[in-house]
């Protein structure tokens, strides 16, 4: 609670501070600032949390736990990391510095929500406290036509998919009678409510097109590659993550114990969704691009922790949440530094910025799942979930073939990189400050594959 | 009088959503769709939902809807200009929609809800919501405000016009607007 009320709070001092500070690089250092003092409220949160029961704020609309707060300090951390990283580039996407920060402190907010509501009013709000602010970012690089034609289009579908969840919302409520997701009583009365499955199936559809899962990730690819590509990190991270907690954290708690109802839906989804991502990504020409298509897969693999009912898949989420983000933030990182976006732009980057080309690399075997990064332990857990689920065998399979598949189109980055001759353009110099950041990144995706219990230890 | 004022406004809200979408002209588009707007204000009154009603004639039917019909007469939207979409598309929507109008009946159908008692019913009074609102639903009512920040933050962001500071050869820093 009291980091819903500091981020809400550097917010609004970000907002200020678009009048007050004019150098582009004060408004980057008082995000930082903010961010680390965001990220001490988080941490003193999870140590005075009780580890047993969870408290309950305001009539029960929020039941923050321990574990809550621990995803919550997690992700701020991947924000800051962020910040750090790519602060520079923020600055240079237009003049509104200290707002672009600002919007970023609300996502931050709406993660809070979401990772501890327990009333359907409070997961619109956070649903919506983490959409809107990523319309306008995507929006934020007006003079180019791409960039608005991503805000216009992820607005018009992210509306039109806010208004499924409230319709799904509405069934819920008439089943039910009840906003409280711990109070929804039809799941032992009468499992075979029509209107609840059917508001079941709304809200699922609605969470679905939030987390970019198929069929509804048609706005995906083109948003994430007309946003700039600075916010595209960002929006493919640490706001995705927070729509998954807020998935996650329905369909456990709400209708865990109504799963015979929804598994298959959603493992046609999950199924769907891994298909579609990794063999789209193939066919890409662009790096950006094809990173989009990753994030729908990634996103496939996230969905196995929605699926499986079982305290796992609450540890699943939280160590695919960090190291996805991480290791993405880190790739972006390294985009942002070339002019040119596309393959062959990669190439002879190894022999010129070996540096770069090494945390790339690390950054590229992580998000295809090779031993000892993080990639590979996050993927281990959420299919070890669906393993002691029993029954989606079937799917766990597919889902290694489609990891097999999604290594030909990361390692294509890494051939270029090292076998083939170029001489890449560079955005900016890479200074020491950035090698640093970037191997220290390269370090903390390292240490969730080697040591992923200390990332767990709540 | 009770019943009849229920069948009316139910007639003429179903009968008006029709409308909204079979008309042709999207101008009579958005008049059948304030119609329903009242005809649905029509039903809260009928719950004693009274500041409902108002707000819902207010809002929707008053300042969204005329804002909308404004953007309609002046955008100068007819049938020539109205994109064709292909009949595969057409028809994918017809059954999905239709799908989902089959489960939402089944489950309406089946359902067992609980009924308003509209005599001892005055929840929807602006004094017992406002009483709730502050205290049941205090959270929710302030954090919409981070909700409405955003938006005036977004508002600001990509209305106002950018300055590009371009440093010239000498030195001096020249201010110029791009649209």
């Amino acid at each position: 609670m009291k980091a819903i009320i500091a981020a809400t709070i550097s917010g609004v001092i970000l907002m200020f501070a678009g009048i007050l500070v004019k150098e582009k690089k004060n408004a980057v250092t008082l995000a930082v600032i903010l961010l680390l003092a965001l990220l001490g409220v988080n941490i003193y949160e999870v140590v005075s949390t009780p580890a047993a029961a969870p408290q309950a704020f305001f009539n029960n609309m929020l039941r923050i736990d321990r574990y809550a707060v621990w995803f919550n300090t997690l992700l701020t951390g991947c924000t800051l990391l962020y910040v750090l990283l790519i602060g520079k580039e923020i600055a240079k996407v237009g003049s509104h510095v200290a707002e672009y920060f600002a919007l970023i402190c609300f996502i931050l907010c709406g993660l809070y929500i979401l990772s501890g509501y327990n009333n359907m009013l409070m997961l619109f709000l956070g649903i919506e406290i983490i959409s809107i602010p990523q319309y306008i970012l995507a929006g934020s690089d007006k003079k180019n036509l791409k960039s608005s034609e991503a805000s216009l289009k992820y607005f018009l579908m992210g509306a039109f998919s806010t208004g499924i969840l409230l319709m799904g919302i509405t069934l819920l409520y008439g089943a039910t009678g009840s906003f409280y997701i711990t109070n929804f009583t039809f799941l032992q009365a009468d499992s075979l409510n029509v209107l609840a499955l059917a508001g079941i199936i709304l809200v699922m559809i609605a969470l679905s097109f939030k987390v970019s899962a198929a069929p509804f990730h048609m706005w995906t690819p083109d948003v994430y590659d007309g946003a700039p590509t600075a916010f595209t990190a960002f929006m493919a991270t640490v706001a995705k993550a927070a729509a998954f907690i807020a998935f996650l954290r329905l369909f456990q708690v709400a209708f865990g114990s109504l799963s015979n109802s929804w598994t298959l839906v959603l493992s046609v989804i999950t199924a769907a969704t891994l298909f579609v991502g990794n063999i789209t990504a193939v066919f890409q020409q662009s790096v950006k691009r094809m990173l989009a298509y990753s994030s729908i897969a990634q996103a496939g693999f996230m969905l196995f922790a929605v699926i499986s009912v079982n305290a796992i898949a609450w540890q699943g989420i939280i160590i695919y949440a960090v190291a996805y983000s991480v290791a993405t933030i880190g790739i972006f990182a390294v985009l942002l530094k070339l002019k040119d976006y596309t393959y062959d732009g990669f190439n002879g980057l190894a022999q010129k910025e070996p540096t770069l080309a090494f945390v790339a690399t690390i950054f590229l075997l992580s998000l295809a799942g090779i031993p000892l990064t993080g990639g590979f332990m996050a993927k281990y857990y959420v299919l070890s979930a669906a393993m002691q689920q029993g029954h989606l065998m079937w799917l766990v399979i597919f889902a290694l073939l489609m990891a097999a598949i999604s290594v030909y189109y990361y390692f294509r980055v890494i051939i270029a990189m090292y076998f083939k001759p170029g001489n890449p353009e560079l955005n900016s110099p890479v200074t020491q400050t950035d090698k640093f950041l970037l191997i220290l990144t390269c370090a903390i995706v390292l240490l969730i594959g080697i040591f992923p219990q200390l990332f767990l230890s709540v | 009088m009770y019943e009849v004022l229920f069948w009316f406004l139910t007639i003429m809200a179903i009968g008006c959503a029709l409308g909204v979408i079979l008309s042709r002209n999207p101008v009579n588009s958005v008049l059948f769709l304030i119609a329903t707007f009242f005809a649905i204000s029509g039903h809260y009154l009928l719950l004693n939902a009274q500041f409902l009603a108002v707000v819902n004639i207010i809002v929707y039917a008053g300042a969204i809807m005329v804002l909308f019909l404004f953007v309609m007469m002046l955008m100068n939207l007819n049938a020539d200009v109205e994109p064709q979409k292909s009949r595969l598309a057409q028809l994918a929507g017809m059954i999905a929609g239709g799908v989902l109008f089959l489960v939402i009946l089944a489950a309406l159908r089946t359902a067992s809800l609980s009924v308003l008692d509209k005599q001892s019913n005055d929840i929807g009074l602006i004094k017992n919501l406002g009483k709730v609102l502050f205290t049941q639903y205090v959270l929710p009512f302030e954090i919409s405000s981070v909700l409405f920040l955003s938006a005036i933050i977004g508002a600001v962001v990509i209305s106002r016009k950018e300055e590009v500071h371009s440093t010239v050869a000498d030195g001096s820093v020249n201010t110029s607007d791009i649209k």
